[in-house]
């Protein structure tokens, strides 16, 4: 049954039906073939509950947001901004790519919308200063990913969703991984560039005045940040309504900033719309999958499977974070984990491992995931806003920053407290 | 006359979207006029499930404007290197299993909203919600979904059939986030 | 004969109900009893990713053979369910299993004609006490608190006791309490312990304010008609004598057991005890809350519920507990 699975999962996929559709088809042929009962009757039922969700509005809340930054030209003064500060290191602009895609990571709930910020905002100054393609374009496919690792995070919400697992202290636990990657991310540019100065463009310098000046480009994005993230801890919010505070003061803003229109507004609701329910296909289609799944019983075999093996607690680990790097290169990231978080995590709570640290492990992975071909999303993203070049030279510009990644990974088993310092303390 | 039923098939999306838009813009001002009475004291509730209402009709409803403007994400490896003829029959096959399975959500929706209405079932909230209200909003949004696809399905065979590979592929072929935001 | 395979959606799996006894009836001792007759394939609806409001539904359309869900979930599709778990009307494990057993013929009805099922076993969760932030003495102090609590029954007692119902998920309750966006909150004294509650919380206030949440097994009719007369016998017999027994001899000792993990007070065999302050349930909060149910929360029940039922609840569950709705 799992080779059967697995086939008609690349087959369908390769056939370039709609991810969402995949997940749907793959759970009707469970039912049709694999089940006894027939399950595709209770696909209504699955489908109203799985989407009559409070938790889940906050995902179409963090897009609008993005959606009013980025169309109210706040995008676009962050990465002047950024320039100014970070481009002296070898490797210039690479670094304020690193640091738009940090900034914006801590408003916005998505990788692929704030590598779609960052791509929109930075490519064309990298055609116009001569950079070398691959390391730039793969800084900010990377970088983007940092979007569901620094909170807010569309992932960590679903994973608290699924898990019933605190949504705030998800959020604080993935800050310091957050921060910590993201200054990883710059050590290795300035290493490589210092090795290789042809990787990244000519280093700039700007006066202190003409940075200082700029600082003030940065502070709509800081104080969103603050408010978003502060109204939960101060109990004046839940994550969910965190949210809706987030969307209002974009708006204010942007408004501020004189880039709110009749037409713009428009854009952005329809735009919000649009990715939304992009992403809410692909949920239920992964609900009615893991449904299907389970009852026909292929939950309990792969939980066998891998409590079989009696590799003891790290060994059990270690097959886990194999098994998603695998799964990573070919399944689309929220489907992976609406699909195997319900099998997965309760083997390794009952491992004894924390299910808020586990989280933060899991969103490194599904990091690396957006970043390795054939199935990443933030590659075709960028690949995306680029105007001439070949997906490969994104590819083999993540390299780097997937390396970092893995050793994340290591770092985060190594020591747990680097993900459950501040929610114990906070 | 194929272009002017495309054209319209997109505007009504459009408009779609932007209702359903304004409902997301009303659940924000609902969610802030709770936080607000709450730090009165004032308990208001509520709007944690009508949210959860109004992210199922999104879902529900979007799906269509989605579909119109390509952005449903498709893994379009094999596809970008096929001639446009390869091209345009996986863009078929990707649309026929978009609206089986579209018409399957709707078919299987309608029992839901019908044993709703059967049992008169209330939400078990103090609203006391009458279930079949926010049903029948996210059971129409399927059955919308199954025609639009249906629509495309039948307009893409014609013009397939007219040879027209390219206004095929402007309905529906593959686009990459990028291409749709900019 | 040839085998029957049953598929069985067990309730929430983290919870003891279902790892010490819905587990082993189901999976060991009524297919090993049965001689072969019955195969057993198990899971839980929070594994499927559903609903518990889903179980019955689906169990009626015939998804699953046999569902177990807590029956406050479904009375959105069966208001008369809601009859089952008063809250507050049952103190002690002992007068709750009286109050089931006196509604057990109702809701097999209900189950019948609502779901298309046949009601197999009713068996308790421990009873959803509150647990409080600061000093709590009575009920009257629970007025102009924030509680988190779920069922419109206990949403409706609170807003009658001048407190605020507020619905926030389980695992978001101890940073709501600690960060003070509710007061209090309501969940069973076992959940709460091993959820660490009591390090954000102060007082433990023992009475069932969110009920007994009991759970109610049932199995689809037409399944339970495809079965012979034999093996219909061996399960009813057996669900008594190896799970519902078993699981309501258990609740009472479970609960004593909580509280002292909680509170201190007596032998804790789940780990460390917590030192929560014990508040003493009054006689006279007691019949303060059976005047409140009396005046406020059942007629709101009878409103939306068929006369019919609500007479059935007088003569049976109401004599019981002695709590008469009124009728008119
Ligand atoms: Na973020
Ligand atoms: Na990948």
């Amino acid at each position: 049954m799992i080779p059967t699975l697995t086939l008609s999962l690349l087959g369908l996929l390769a056939l370039s039906i709609p991810v969402g559709i995949v997940l749907f088809l793959l759970g009707f042929g469970i039912s049709h073939f694999y089940s006894f009962f027939p399950l595709v009757r209770a696909l209504g039922q699955v489908v109203w509950s799985s989407s009559n969700s409070s938790t889940l509005i906050a995902i179409p809340f963090f897009v609008l947001l993005g959606e009013i930054l980025v169309r109210g030209g706040i995008a676009a003064r962050t990465y002047n901004a950024l320039d100014k500060w970070f481009s002296w290191l070898p490797g210039g602009l690479i670094h304020a790519n690193i640091g738009t895609a940090t900034m914006f990571s801590a408003t916005s709930g998505s990788s692929v919308a704030t590598a779609a910020t960052v791509a929109t905002v930075a490519l064309p100054q990298a055609e116009k200063l001569g950079y070398d393609p691959k390391l730039f374009s793969g800084a900010i496919a990377a970088g983007g990913t940092l979007g569901i690792m620094i909170p807010p995070s569309i992932n960590l919400i679903v994973y608290g969703f699924l898990t019933q697992t605190s949504i705030p202290r998800l959020f604080l636990a993935g800050l310091l991984p957050g921060l910590l990657m993201a200054a990883a991310f710059i050590a290795v540019t300035v290493v490589l560039c210092t090795i290789k100065p042809s990787l990244g463009g000519s280093s700039r310098s700007f006066s202190w005045s003409e940075r200082f000046a700029s600082l003030i480009q940065l502070a709509p994005i800081f104080f969103l940040f603050m408010v978003v993230i502060g109204s939960i801890y101060a109990g004046w919010a839940t994550p969910t309504e965190s949210a809706a505070i987030g969307v209002v003061i974009a708006l204010l803003i942007a408004w501020a900033n004189g880039g709110v229109s009749l037409d713009m507004f428009n854009q952005s609701l329809t735009g919000t719309v649009r990715i939304t329910s992009m992403i809410m296909l692909v949920i239920m289609g992964a609900y009615f999958l893991n449904f299907t799944l389970t009852s026909a019983g292929l939950g309990r075999e792969l939980t066998h499977i891998i409590t079989g093996l009696h590799l003891g607690k790290f060994g059990t680990l270690g097959v886990i974070i194999l098994l998603y790097i695998v799964l990573g290169f070919f399944i689309e990231t929220l489907s992976l984990m609406v699909a195997t978080i319900p099998i997965i995590v309760p083997i390794i709570t009952g491992l004894g491992f924390d299910k808020v640290w586990f989280g933060i492990l899991l969103i490194v992975m599904i990091e690396m995931a957006l970043i390795t071909p054939p199935v990443g999303l933030n590659l075709y993203v960028v690949q995306g806003a680029r105007k001439s070049g070949s997906m490969t030279d994104v590819m083999l510009g993540t390299i780097p920053f997937v390396l970092v990644m893995l050793a994340m990974v290591a770092l985060l088993v190594a020591a747990p407290n680097l993900a459950l310092y501040l929610p114990g303390h906070l | 006359m194929i272009i002017s039923v495309i054209a319209g098939l997109r505007r009504i999306n459009r408009f779609i979207a932007l209702l359903v838009g304004l409902a997301l813009i009303a659940c924000v001002a609902l969610i802030l006029i709770d936080i607000s009475l709450r730090q009165l004291g004032i308990s208001f509730g509520g709007s944690d499930e009508i949210s959860g209402y109004v992210m199922a009709g999104i879902a529900s409803w979007g799906v269509s404007y989605t579909l119109t403007e390509l952005a449903h994400v498709r893994i379009d490896l094999i596809r970008v290197r096929l001639r446009p003829l390869g091209k345009a029959i996986l863009d078929l096959i990707a649309i026929v299993a978009l609206a089986g399975t579209a018409i399957v959500i709707a078919f299987e929706a309608w029992p839901v909203l019908q044993k709703t209405i059967a049992h008169h079932a209330l939400a078990n909230t103090s609203l006391a919600t009458p279930l079949w209200i926010p049903q029948s909003i996210w059971f129409a949004g399927w059955v919308w979904f199954a025609l639009s696809s249906s629509l495309l399905v039948l307009l893409t065979v014609v013009l397939m059939m007219k040879g027209d590979l390219r206004q095929a592929d402007s309905l529906v072929g593959a686009r990459t986030e990028m291409e749709l935001e900019l | 004969a040839q085998a029957k395979d049953l598929s069985v959606v067990g309730s929430w799996s983290s919870l003891p109900l279902h790892k010490q006894f819905e587990v082993p009836f189901w999976t060991k001792d009524l297919p090993a009893d049965s001689g072969g007759a019955i195969n057993v394939k198990m899971t839980t609806f929070d594994q499927m990713g559903i609903k518990g409001s889903d179980v019955l539904r689906m169990l009626s359309d015939g998804v699953f053979d046999v569902g177990m869900t807590v029956s406050d979930y479904a009375v959105g599709d069966a208001p008369e369910l809601q009859g089952l778990d008063v809250p507050l009307v049952a103190t002690t494990a002992k007068q709750a299993r009286a109050m089931v057993n006196a509604a057990r013929p109702m809701v097999a009805d209900i189950m019948k004609q609502r779901f298309n099922a046949k009601l197999l076993a009713i068996a308790p969760y421990p009873p959803q006490v509150v647990f409080c932030k600061g000093n709590i003495n009575s009920l009257a102090d629970l007025k102009g608190k924030k509680v988190r609590g779920s069922g419109r029954m206990t949403t409706d007692f609170l807003e009658a006791l001048g407190a605020t119902g507020v619905n926030i998920s389980f695992s978001e309750v101890p940073g709501a309490l600690q960060r003070g966006v509710i007061d209090c909150a309501v969940t069973g004294a076992g959940s709460g312990y091993s959820a660490g509650w009591y390090e954000v919380s102060d007082s433990l206030y023992p009475i069932p304010l969110g009920g007994w949440d009991p759970v109610i097994t049932a199995m689809n009719m037409n399944t339970w008609k495809s079965l012979s007369p034999k093996t219909q016998n061996l399960i009813t017999t057996k669900i008594k004598s190896q799970f519902e027994n078993p699981a309501w001899n258990n609740a009472a000792g479970a609960l004593k057991n909580n509280i002292a993990c909680l509170t201190g007070n007596g032998n804790c065999s789940a780990g460390k005890p917590a030192h929560m302050k014990l508040v003493k349930v009054t006689q006279a909060d007691l019949d303060k809350a059976h005047r409140i149910l009396v005046q406020k929360v059942l007629p709101e029940w009878a409103k939306q519920t068929d006369k019919k039922w609500v007479a059935r609840w007088n003569q049976t569950v109401g004599k019981t507990v002695g709590v008469q709705v009124p009728l008119n």
